[in-house]
């Protein structure tokens, strides 16, 4: 059993979109109507509430976040503004500031830093989209990496890649 | 009534289909689509899963575009449609975070007041159309078929940040039924199609998208309609991924909403093999050439 931390939910609840979790019930809506839970154990929103709650921050940070589809429909379900669809969000991002980010996201983010678009359009999809008669897509591409640097994206992602085995599956 | 086009990511880089029917067929419904210069990515939720005031920043730029010219946002994709939809609602409910995030966009040369209005394709198609005029307009009712239709969670959840809840899951069976076809209701039909953790979690996305196809086929469909481009992919794409892993084949076509409208107004589509679709939309097409 890892080591227990009592602030966790003060933690989460002062991380953007955390704030949800002070005011969880327990009752499990989110669970009875979160279409990920039937096809997977582990992940229960009511019990990764429970955690938080309690304080298990390893176990929530670095084993739990990336089950969540954000479909958001326990955000309309559950009584108490808890909302724990946004409290994801928070945990997803306290883990990626230590570095635990999925493979598949790191790749979307450095497409954005490095093209300005999560999917990039490729040179042969250009030449697809005018022979279509579709306008060019423009992009600004030094925007979105100066964004990106500003909030320290890059150090992020790049601080995630080295640990990259460890993250997948 | 025009609209400033935020066309996103996925449709640029993958569904050209998509567009180019939204950019023949909605014309026809005084809807008039202005493409906007320099845009990014719109920040979707893998994105917000990083840093909080990068999302909104990201976000805030395209919206920021938007207001320079004047027009509200018209967006294809749902996910694009939420990033850009819940920026502009906390940044109007919270103006020191809006200082917070006009200091990061200082850098960039741009300042978002906060006037942009974001809107999704089915809510403009719903609110500024209306399924009645779309069946007055069309040419050819699509009565041979019977849609199960897929509107995708962030056109309509959650609902806080929906201010007219003008649309619902229900909104698309009536657009779709207004070009003569029939839907039907299937089990799991306002749950989500898995996209969102495509590439992140495969097993779980695959499991998603394989219980709504199930849920289409016992219901009778003979195709499946979608407003989002992740839906899109899911559930097209997504039903050789099922062949594979399951041994199972649903063989439903996938029709983007404006493509089904393109068809019901008259327009002569070509070359339905191209492009976006994996499962081959002819044997429709020809059934409703012939009908």
């Amino acid at each position: 059993m890892s080591a227990v931390d009592p602030n966790f939910m003060h933690e989460v609840a002062n991380t953007p979109r955390g704030e949800g979790v002070l005011t969880c019930i327990q009752c499990g809506r989110c669970t009875s109507s979160c279409p990920v839970t039937r096809f997977l154990d582990e992940h229960n929103p009511r019990r990764l509430m429970e955690m938080i709650i309690l304080g298990f921050r390893s176990d929530v940070l670095h084993k739990l976040p990336w089950y969540c589809l954000s479909c958001f429909t326990c955000l309309d379900r559950c009584p108490q503004r808890g909302d724990v669809g946004e409290v994801v969000f928070a945990i997803r991002s306290l883990a990626a500031r230590e570095g635990d980010i999925p493979h598949g996201v790191v790749e979307q983010a450095k497409n954005l830093l490095n093209t300005g678009r999560l999917i990039p359009t490729s040179e042969f999809m250009h030449r697809q989209r005018k022979a279509l008669g579709l306008p060019e897509t423009s992009t600004s591409t030094k925007d979105a990496e100066t964004i990106m640097k500003m909030v320290g994206f890059d150090k992020m992602i790049s601080k995630a890649r080295t640990r990259r085995s460890e993250l997948t599956e | 009534m025009k609209y400033a086009l935020f066309l996103g990511c996925l449709i640029s880089a993958r569904e050209p289909s998509y567009e180019l029917y939204a950019r023949k067929v909605l014309p026809h419904f005084d809807i008039e689509l202005v493409d906007i210069p320099e845009t990014t990515c719109c920040a979707p939720f893998s994105i917000q899963s990083l840093d909080y005031i990068g999302w909104l920043a990201i976000a805030a730029r395209n919206l920021a575009i938007a207001e320079e010219i004047g027009l509200p946002v018209l967006a294809f994709c749902n996910d694009c449609y939420e990033s850009l939809l819940m920026t502009s609602i906390i940044l109007r409910d919270d103006p020191e975070l809006k200082t917070k995030v006009n200091d990061v966009l200082s850098q960039v040369g741009k300042e978002y007041k906060g006037k942009t209005e974001v809107k999704h394709l089915l809510e403009v198609l719903h609110q500024d159309v209306g399924a009645k005029k779309i069946k007055d307009t069309i040419k050819r009712p699509l009565t041979e078929l019977k849609v199960a239709t897929q509107t995708g969670c962030h056109a309509v959840r959650p609902k806080m940040i929906h201010p007219t809840l003008a649309v619902s899951p229900k909104t698309l069976d009536e657009l779709v039924k207004a070009t003569g076809a029939e839907t039907v209701d299937y089990d799991k039909k306002e749950v989500c199609c898995g996209g969102p953790l495509r590439g992140i979690n495969d097993e779980i996305s695959r499991n998603l998208a394989r219980q709504k196809l199930k849920g289409m086929k016992k219901a009778g469909a003979n195709c499946i309609v979608t407003v989002c481009p992740f839906c899109f992919i899911q559930l097209d794409l997504g039903q050789l991924e099922i062949k594979r892993f399951f041994g199972e084949e649903y063989n439903l076509p996938v029709f983007h909403f404006v493509e089904l409208l393109g068809l019901a107004t008259g327009l002569e589509i070509k070359d339905w093999k191209m492009r976006d679709h994996r499962i081959p939309l002819n044997p429709l097409y020809e059934k409703l050439r012939g009908g």
